[in-house]
């Protein structure tokens, strides 16, 4: 189906190829999980796969592609797109018109088919993915899960035979990303759909997949195999697989459905957490106090009776379903909007009145995308700049000691020896470490992350995971909003559930992230009995029979 | 989004409403015709409400707000402005460069008329903007023109993104402590939005070559119609300089009406070419014909020249005194002819009656 022979792709004006000496074969049917740190070029593989590399892209390809017989570097991505359907990342920035069933009907309308037939085959469409009640909704209305499925109706319109998703759950919740990749799965079967996905969060989806493709890092090739023996020789694993690769399982297990591949060896000897994170964090000084705040946008009540604290030196993991009201409650605290009721206390202080400026010299706040933070030419001018807008009048000396500590920073964020880089050329972690350098220079003493994991690897997350550790440590006090049950598994001090605006639950990690459905880390899911929710958890309980 | 109207009938009351509005200084007229464009907002924005409650973008701001703000200031801009006008309010000092002078009621007055002509305008956009979806507007766009037609949707819903984008760069750079204070400032502002936007539409570029929108290259009747419309512009530009020489006038129009001629073959020809084919069949109902009857009525009572109708009252000018403007009793009820659009149909479960499935 597709057949990949030495391929080598190199960007435009880039002197690094994107991916090299890519051997591939792809059976009819399977599915297939491409995985890989940032940067390895898991994009480029798929793009090449549907000729948008390097018809849309340019750049130096060589070798061979040949997709269901046809090689897509001499057919166009238009002849291609009858083969290969192809999800994108955002499900926002996919659509071309307002209404679902306009949007599938679009591209249909594109190649003249028949009126009739064009209505079948939608109505085939919105049934397929259980789309029919969503059919005259506006797009803009819909939650991510079913945008994203949406998404998917419009790549299935020409009737591909290939499906190929990159990344396509990155930005939902656990419940929407587990709603689509069931679809896909479902596509896959009934359909006998050949599905291509990448994606950063392993543990969601490995079960599903029966081909698991590794690039290795700086391009130096693919893995390629059955899953079960490809996730042994690589360093991306879901935490399932690396607590039975440390306890020496082989092969070790890919899902909770085998949990008895480490139960039946091995007893639990002690249900306490070897990291409790929780260190009675109720003695140490209030930082940020919110009071039955309630928030009203328009004539939805966004926030209702909101209570929390935030003390010196924990980690709070804020988390709840998409459209909860998590992004809308830190931009209240930071004062970009006005609560109906109630209050928002900084260091016992109100912030009513305070400006946005004022309240941000105390408060690091790193919205969802961080990009829109950066427009230096380089990573330490950029650091810079919110140094000089908080001060604008240095003299020589403030100036040199707003440069020391810009160096200081950049050692913090571990990007010294990318000061003078173009922060927009940075991997995405990195530019998200810019965005925290650039949120944090006034040494704030609350720290706010809104979905800091986005788009992340896992070695991008741990590097994320003991930042934040090291700064609980130093006394900050962190509030992170996150729908990466496994990041707040591993640093949470707290954890709070909101949804539709309520505070449902707030405590122990252990305690709220085992009783929710929503957000149980796997090795919750694993050991119900315990209070374990990390692999080092469970190591240091775990005793060989 | 389903429009209760078909498509042509809401140009038809758009264009209608634009041509009244120039035609009219009297405010009494101006008045009447800003409060049926209301209704009509009103009521179009209520059914989308109802049909859309968990949109984000469907209303973005109140007509009523952005009119009572273009007339406010419209009326203070032009009072300061203008130094006509025999009733002076008061006077600024003199050594106020562009300003000083007299604040007449008449420049008030003239200002808070086109305010009320601007107002109308944007109200009359908003409402078509509000009720047409994306798809209507792909439509309203000749089939050579294809290509236009994506532009113009992409344009359509990249808009709302943009403004989203917008609030997200300005708080993003206020939480570092930004502030405008002078012409570099706007640089942590502009600079996102610029590259942000150039990497939205190159994804959306990209997301449409995937869906199979690339362009067919190399089609050898293209270049045939690219020299038609050349020829064609050239004949009518020809043919207008022709009609400025009074013995040439003649030729001048039939040079003209060749080139145009030889655009709309050229652009019927191109149209054919484009295979294209609609999920949804538009139909007429009774209501879209009351609508053009009562846009019909309104043009004719404003701009022909009825013998039986004193239209003096149509024209209007505060200066150089103010003076009451006079009424027509007719010329007010004909303006209200433009709230047809507003009429609630007795069935209200038919909003797509006329936006009907191609084979339904």
């Amino acid at each position: 189906m597709i057949s990949i022979n030495n391929l080598t792709f190199t960007y435009p004006g880039s002197n690094q190829a994107a991916v090299r000496d890519i051997n591939l074969e792809i059976t009819k049917g399977s599915f297939t999980l491409v995985v890989g740190a940032s940067g390895s070029g898991k994009s480029t593989l798929l793009r090449c796969v549907n000729g948008l590399v390097p018809h849309f892209s340019g750049g130096i390809l060589s070798g061979e592609i040949i997709v269901n017989g046809l090689n897509p570097v001499e057919a166009s991505p238009k002849i291609m797109s009858r083969h290969v359907g192809f999800v994108f990342q955002d499900p926002e920035s996919q659509f071309i018109l307002d209404q679902v069933e306009d949007e599938i009907a679009f591209t249909l309308e594109n190649i003249a088919m028949q009126p009739e037939a064009m209505h079948a085959k939608v109505g085939e469409i919105l049934e397929l993915l259980d789309l029919q009640n969503l059919r005259n909704r506006r797009i803009d209305s819909l939650s991510g899960g079913e945008q994203q499925r949406v998404a998917i109706g419009t790549a299935l319109s020409l009737e591909p035979s290939i499906l190929l998703l990159d990344e396509p759950t990155s930005q939902l919740d656990p419940i929407s990303a587990q709603e689509v990749l069931l679809y896909i799965k479902r596509l896959n079967e009934t359909l006998g759909l050949t599905i291509l996905i990448s994606e950063h969060r392993i543990e969601r989806i490995i079960s599903f997949a029966d081909n698991l493709v590794y690039l290795k890092k700086d391009a130096a090739g693919v893995i390629n195999g059955a899953p079960r023996k490809i996730i042994q020789m690589i360093d991306l694993v879901p935490p399932i697989t690396k607590l039975g690769m440390a306890l020496g399982i082989k092969p070790a297990p890919l899902s909770i459905e085998e949990k008895g591949r480490i139960t039946q060896d091995y007893k639990i000897h002690d249900i306490q957490r070897a990291s409790n994170q929780m260190r009675e964090n109720f003695e140490s000084k209030i930082c940020l106090e919110i009071q039955n705040l309630q928030v009203e946008l328009g004539k939805n009540i966004v926030l209702r009776q909101v209570n929390l604290t935030l003390h010196q030196g924990e980690i709070l993991a804020l988390m709840g379903p998409n459209g909860s009201g998590k992004t809308t409650l830190l931009r209240t605290i930071v004062g970009f909007i006005r609560q109906n009721e109630g209050g928002v206390y900084l260091f016992g202080k109100s912030t009513s009145g305070m400006k946005v400026a004022e309240i941000c010299r105390q408060i690091g706040y790193l919205p969802q995308n961080p990009n829109s933070l950066l427009f230096s030419d380089s990573v330490a001018e950029e650091l810079m700049v919110t140094l000089s807008n908080h001060h604008p009048s240095m003299d020589n000396q403030a100036l040199e000691k707003a440069r020391l500590e810009v160096l200081n920073t950049l050692k913090r964020i571990g990007l010294q020896n990318q000061q003078l880089a173009y922060p927009r050329d940075l991997s995405v972690g990195q530019r998200q470490r810019v965005a925290i350098g650039a949120v944090t220079i006034t040494s704030p003493r609350i720290l706010m992350l809104d979905e800091p994991t986005r788009g992340l690897d896992y070695a991008a997350k741990d590097s994320l995971a003991k930042r934040l550790e090291e700064w609980r440590q130093a006394g900050m006090a962190v509030l992170l909003v996150t729908h990466d049950v496994e990041l707040a598994a591993l640093v949470a001090s707290r954890v709070s559930i909101l949804d539709e605006g309520k505070i449902f639950a707030c405590g122990d990690p252990s305690k709220i992230l085992r009783s929710s459905e929503t957000f149980t880390p796997q090795i919750a899911e694993l050991f119900p009995q315990t209070d374990w929710l990390t692999a080092q958890d469970a190591l240091s309980g775990l005793r060989k029979i | 989004m389903n429009p209760t109207l078909n498509t042509w009938t809401w140009v038809i009351w758009l264009s209608s409403t634009l041509v009244v509005i120039w035609s009219t200084r009297n405010p009494i007229y101006l008045g009447l015709i800003l409060l049926t464009l209301i209704c009509v907002w009103l009521s179009a924005a209520t059914r989308i409400n109802k049909q859309y409650p968990d949109s984000r973008s469907t209303i973005p701001f109140s007509p009523v707000r952005i009119s009572v703000f273009i007339i406010f200031f419209s009326a203070i801009f032009n009072g300061l402005i203008s130094r006509f006008g025999n009733t002076p309010l008061f006077y600024l000092p003199e050594w106020i460069p562009f300003l000083g002078g007299p604040v007449t009621l008449e420049g008030l007055a003239f200002g808070v008329i086109n305010g009320m002509v601007l107002s109308g305008i944007l109200i009359a956009f908003m409402t078509v903007n509000l009720t047409l979806p994306a798809r209507s507007l792909i439509r309203l766009i000749p089939r050579a023109f294809y290509p236009l037609a994506v532009v113009t949707s992409i344009a359509v819903t990249f808009l709302p993104n943009t403004t989203r984008q917008v609030d997200e760069i300005r708080e993003s750079q206020a939480i570092r402590g930004h502030r405008v204070r002078g012409l570099k400032d706007w640089l942590p502002l502009i600079m996102p939005l610029l590259i942000g936007g150039l990497e939205r539409a190159m994804g959306l570029a990209e997301t449409m070559t995937a869906r199979g929108f690339a362009g067919d290259e190399g089609k050898p009747l293209w270049t045939r119609s690219r020299v038609g419309l050349v020829f064609g512009l050239l004949f009518l530009l020809t043919g207008w300089l022709f009609q400025l020489i009074p013995a040439l006038q003649v030729v001048g129009i039939i040079t003209s009406s060749f080139g145009l001629c030889l655009i709309f073959y050229t652009l019927w020809t191109v149209g054919k070419r484009v295979q294209r084919s609609h999920y949804r069949r538009e139909t007429w109902t009774y209501l879209d014909m009351f609508v053009i009857i009562g846009c019909a009525l309104i043009l004719s009572i404003y701009l022909l020249p009825f013998l039986w109708l004193d239209k003096s009252s149509i024209a209007y000018n505060p200066y150089p005194i103010i003076t009451l403007p006079q009424f027509d009793i007719l010329i007010a009820l004909a303006s209200f002819m433009l709230v047809i659009p507003a009429i609630k149909k007795s069935n209200s479960n038919s909003d797509l009656h006329n936006q009907i499935r191609s084979d339904d």
